[in-house]
Order: structure tokens, then C-alpha cells, then sequence
């Protein structure tokens, strides 16, 4: 495989279908795209009080994530840097210390070396392993928006916020819907036999998959939106890192009642109209947009919809937030979280976790047929036909690489927008992939433990 | 749910032998894709949760999460996935997996204030799907409410107990 021949592929709208399972592919990925990538791990309110932690991974590498006793959060490689035992085995938690169950080296949950049995014994104090000042290995770079906690394996990642760049505007309709924050519930786990970029590509602009692979829910009149003509009034938009769909609010709807149509209650239009800026109101305000699916570059999704939760016709909205967890070159984990304004009311909180329920994460019956699909393709992906196939992603485009449709001048947002079905967002997605693959691993030098830093 | 007393019926007990023939009947059901009868089986009081369940340390942490579930069903919710089972594009189950609901363990508590029954029993749910990738399987435990009626038992509550934090299985658009 030349990884060179892949891309230029990949950004004319081709995609050789092995991609989707291939263990060479799988490895570049691990060294260009995920070790120097800003990747999502978790939100501050799974970690509220202080000295509480999760665990989470990027790829193989597992993550400590503590917020220590002053109420700063720190992400560290969950390793002890004595033996490389996990000093933390649970998944989540509250811990001032983390004791290796192995020699007993102990870290306060800030990271910091604080018990090293038998130091001067076993190693004649500093003069044989300096202890003073070490700490389990940070995360190379951490930032947080909106209380999402990102970190980077890079030590040279580009500054966060001018990498996230215009798609923080989008970022805000799903994190940022009340003064008060969000609250993430779950997330729920499991795995399927799928690769990690199909889940990626689907949220971050598949509307065409929607009236057709979804059908059933609007059959069962779980859900009345996603019917072929509806889905493609719905603007398909792409900016910084990431792109989205959405879907066209009745005309002349403005901000309340449009936000009121997807079954928003008064009181959360009044937090959501606190946080935003007028240019994100009029994103549903006056060009009539409601955002729907997402993606971050590579591997965070976010979705919003609206199904009807019980019989007398009640319609809530609901956000989830997904990780698509690479395993290997045919396996996902799928991490899904229930997202809600932190201060909402309780009836609203409980009508949205239903709403959540119905659609999306390890029981949705949105989620359960995208899944199937995934694996479907994943399996495929592995035949030597597959090696030759290259899959249309041109959607949208001409065979000159005109787009057939010019970009949609009425939508308000940042970015590149194009009305009806397309491809755009992911080719856009591709790119940017494209872009990582070609470029070797970033060096770095090993960092050792105990030893005199060389100065 | 009133706590159960410490002591279960008797195998001998006439309500134990009820409670166990009505787990294996709804097996058969959903081992057949009778969705229809299966929900004449519930109470409309239904209450169907299956909690998330993390890794947790001994003693100190809980490791069933209070506030996620990967089912929190009712009445409605229920009625809704069994009819998306019965439309024509309900892609993840057609084809169909083949599903073996494995239930043992039945346990039968009296309840010393009303006549319903609360019984605790554990499932393993053999789930294989197509004809290349490995069958997945779900092991639970369940502690349920079951409300005596004119036309026999019926569920009114049911707690799953997951017996993983990650489950390896594509979804669930299976019941347990």
C-alpha cells in the first residue's frame, strides 16, 4: 500500500474500500492521526466533586482523569512509571491517592510521586531514584471547552482553540444550552465489528442515509422528520475540524418557536437565548436551520433530534454526545452520552433521557440499524475485491468537481454550506484525515523516571 | 419493591413453579420473535431497566450507575420497539439473529403484603447473527415483579443486572 496513492484517492472523492478494515491502515492511523490528534476523553460533570476520577483511553493508551482536591482537573497516562502497572484499575471514582497494587508506589491524584516504599532502603534515597518532583506521565497537552476535556498525545499539538477555529460556533448548540453548563450521564459501552471512521463519516453529513435506513421509526411515528423530501431542505455545513446536518425549520419560525417546533419548553429556550450569541440564534432564528448530526475531527460525534416520548404526541428534543473508540481495524467501541442542561427542569430532564433512549446509544432504534450497516461494511471491507474497489464519496460534485449546487447563500453560520444531499462534509472529513496520514509520526524522546534530568 | 423475604419458596411451592414456567414461557416467546405475545405478558405499569454497570472499586463504590441505563423502558417505549420489529425495515433484525434465552437460577420470594411475586433469576442470551462474525452473548441477572391475575402472571417490574461494563454486542435490539 502507498499511503500517497490512498489520500490523493481519498481527497478526488474515491475511497479504496479496504480502508474500512485494514491492520497496515490501522497502525498509520494509530501513529499520524490518533497520537497527535485533540481528542475528546471526557466532560467535567462526570467528574464534579472534588477527587473524583474516570479512566477513559485514547486508542491503547489509558487515561487518568482526576479532578484533585483544589478542583483542578489533570489528565495522566495511567501507568506506574516504577513498573508500568495501572494504578488505577476501576473505571470511575473518588480517590485522593492511587496506590499500585503492585509495589505500593503511590500518587497523589494531582499525579505527584508521594509514597515510595523503602526509598532509602531499596535505593539509597535521592542518590539512587530522585522522587522529588515526579508525577505520573501528563497528558503532553489538555484543554477544556465548554467542559469538554480534550487532550492531545502531542507535545506539539497546535493550540486547541485555533484548531477547533469556527466549529466551537456549531459546538456551542449541543454544549452550551444554559448558563449553568451541561450534565453528560453515561456513557454507555459496547463494542461492534465495525471501523471507526464509518461512524465519523455518517454523522458528519450522511442526511441521505436517514429516510431510508431509518424508515422505521417513522413508520412506528416515533419520529416525523426524516422523510426524503424533509431531509433535503436541511443544509449540509462544514467548518474547522468538523461539519454537520440539520434540518429546515418551518418558514418564518424565528428563534423561539423554532426552537419551540423541535419541543424545546419555554424555560430552555430562555437558558439557550442567555448563552448564545445573536449570530448562533439566528442560525435557527432566521435562516431557519436546526442542527442535527455532527462530527469533530476524528472521532467525536454529537447528534439532536426530536421523537415523540409517549402517546399523547409530546415531542423532545434530546443530545448525545459519542466516541467512536478505535479497538482494531474491525472494532469499535461506542461510547454514548446523554446530554442536558445541567439546571433543566426535572420533567424536561426525564422527557429528553427518554426521547435519548428511544433513538440513539445501546438500545436506540436510530443507532441499532446504523450499527448493523457499519458492520456490514466493515466485514466486506476485507475481501481482496475490496483492495480494488474505490467507493464514490463525490456526492454533490460534478465529474469536473464543480458542486452542483452553489453554496447556500441564506445560511447564517460560519463555514461552507451547501443545501440537499452531498458528500461535502465527508470529503471534508477525508482531507483532514488525508492530510494526518501523509505525514509521518511525530518523534518524540523517551522520558526517563528517577534519574538526574539532564540539564 | 418490598424486600424480598431472606428465605425463597420452596421448589414445591405452587407459586415458584408458576413464577419459573411463566420465565420460561416469555423465553420461548422471545426465542421466537413473538413480540406480540410477549408484551400481553406485561403489566401496562411496566417498568423495564437495565442499568449501566462500570468497574468500581471493592467495597467503596457502587458499580451499578444510578443516573444511565441501556434500557429504561415503559409501557410505550416497549410497544414502540416491538412495532418498529414488525415493519418491513427494521434492517438490524432482517435477517434475524438466532437467540437462545438461557434462564436458570429462578428464585421465587413471597411478598408479605400483597400476592405478587418477586423473583430473581439469571439469563444468558446466545445471540448469532449471519454467517461470519462470532455470536455474542449476554449474561444478566433479573429481579422481577410478577402481579398475580385473573389470566395468570404478568411483569410489572424488571431490573436487569448486566453482567459487563462494555457489552460485546452490536446493540440491543434484543429483550432480556
Amino acid at each position: 500500500m502507498n499511503i500517497d496513492d490512498v489520500t490523493t484517492a481519498a481527497r478526488n472523492g474515491l475511497i479504496p474500500a479496504y480502508l474500512y478494515n485494514d491492520a497496515e491502515v490501522f497502525e498509520i492511523e494509530k501513529d499520524r492521526v490518533f497520537s497527535r490528534s485533540w481528542m475528546f476523553i471526557a466532560h467535567e460533570s462526570e467528574i464534579p466533586d472534588p477527587n473524583d476520577y474516570v479512566v477513559r483511553n485514547i486508542v491503547d493508551d489509558s487515561l487518568l482523569v482526576t479532578r484533585d482536591s483544589g478542583g483542578e482537573i489533570h489528565v495522566m497516562f495511567n501507568m506506574c512509571v516504577h513498573r508500568g502497572m495501572q494504578v488505577c484499575r476501576a473505571e470511575r471514582g473518588t480517590a485522593t491517592t492511587f496506590r499500585c497494587p503492585y509495589h505500593a508506589w503511590t500518587y497523589k491524584n494531582d499525579g505527584t510521586l508521594a509514597g515510595l516504599p523503602f526509598h532509602l532502603d531499596a535505593y539509597g534515597g535521592e542518590d539512587g531514584f530522585v522522587k522529588d518532583g515526579q508525577a505520573l506521565l501528563a497528558a503532553p497537552a489538555v484543554a477544556i471547552r465548554n467542559g469538554l476535556i480534550f487532550a492531545s498525545l502531542d507535545p506539539d499539538a497546535v493550540d486547541f482553540d485555533s484548531w477547533l477555529g469556527d466549529f466551537g460556533f456549531y459546538l456551542d448548540f449541543y454544549t452550551k444550552q444554559s448558563p449553568a453548563g451541561m450534565e453528560f450521564r453515561g456513557p454507555q459501552r459496547w463494542r461492534a465489528d465495525t471501523n471507526w471512521k464509518i461512524g465519523a463519516e455518517n454523522f458528519i453529513g450522511d442526511s441521505y442515509h436517514t429516510p431510508h435506513t431509518h424508515a422505521s421509526v417513522v413508520e412506528i411515528k416515533l419520529f416525523g422528520e426524516p422523510k426524503p423530501n424533509k431531509r433535503k431542505e436541511g443544509v449540509l455545513w462544514h467548518a474547522g475540524p468538523g461539519g454537520g446536518t440539520t434540518y429546515k425549520l418551518p418558514d418564518g419560525s424565528g428563534f423561539r418557536s423554532g426552537l419551540g417546533y423541535v419541543g424545546y419548553p419555554d424555560e430552555m429556550i430562555d437558558k439557550m437565548a442567555d448563552v448564545w450569541t445573536p449570530e448562533q440564534q439566528a442560525l435557527a432564528g432566521e435562516a431557519g436551520f436546526m442542527p442535527s448530526a455532527a462530527t469533530l475531527f476524528p472521532n467525536l460525534s454529537f447528534v439532536h433530534n426530536w421523537p415523540q416520548v409517549d402517546d399523547s404526541g409530546q415531542i423532545t428534543p434530546f443530545i448525545s454526545l459519542r466516541l467512536w473508540q478505535p479497538v482494531g481495524p474491525g472494532e469499535t467501541e461506542i461510547l454514548s452520552w446523554f446530554v442536558v442542561a445541567a439546571d433543566a427542569p426535572e420533567a424536561y430532564k426525564e422527557a429528553s433521557y427518554k426521547a435519548y433512549m428511544l433513538c440513539f446509544g445501546s438500545s436506540g432504534m436510530f443507532e441499532q440499524d446504523d450499527v448493523e450497516n457499519w458492520v456490514s461494511i466493515t466485514t466486506t471491507a476485507k475481501g481482496s475485491m475490496a483492495r480494488r474497489l474505490l467507493l464514490n464519496n463525490r456526492m454533490g460534485l460534478t465529474h469536473d468537481g464543480d458542486p452542483i449546487v452553489s453554496q447556500y447563500e441564506g445560511f447564517t453560520g460560519p463555514g461552507t454550506a451547501y443545501q440537499g444531499y452531498g458528500e461535502h462534509n465527508q470529503r471534508h472529513w477525508f482531507s483532514m484525515w488525508s492530510d494526518l496520514v501523509e505525514q509521518p509520526a511525530p518523534e518524540l524522546a523517551p522520558i526517563a523516571f528517577g534519574v538526574p534530568q539532564e540539564s | 419493591m418490598s424486600a424480598p423475604a431472606a428465605i425463597p419458596l420452596p421448589y414445591s411451592d405452587e407459586r415458584h413453579q408458576r413464577a419459573s414456567q411463566f420465565l420460561v414461557e416469555e423465553a420461548h416467546l422471545l426465542d421466537t420473535s413473538q413480540f406480540e405475545a410477549w408484551l400481553g405478558l406485561l403489566d401496562a405499569s411496566i417498568h423495564y431497566q437495565m442499568p449501566v454497570r462500570v468497574t468500581a472499586v471493592k467495597a467503596t463504590e457502587e458499580s451499578t450507575v444510578q443516573t444511565m441505563d441501556h434500557f429504561a423502558e415503559d409501557w410505550y417505549s416497549l410497544r414502540k420497539r416491538v412495532e418498529r420489529f414488525q415493519t418491513a425495515h427494521a434492517w438490524t433484525e432482517d435477517p434475524q439473529s438466532r437467540l437462545r434465552h438461557h434462564v436458570s437460577n429462578v428464585r421465587t420470594f413471597a411478598d408479605d403484603d400483597s400476592d405478587q411475586l418477586i423473583v430473581e433469576s439469571a439469563v444468558l442470551l446466545y445471540r448469532s447473527r449471519g454467517d461470519r462474525n462470532a455470536p455474542s452473548m449476554l449474561s444478566a441477572g433479573r429481579r422481577d415483579t410478577l402481579l398475580p391475575t385473573a389470566a395468570g402472571l404478568r411483569l410489572a417490574r424488571r431490573i436487569i443486572e448486566i453482567d459487563e461494563s462494555v457489552l460485546r454486542t452490536q446493540n440491543l435490539a434484543i429483550f432480556l
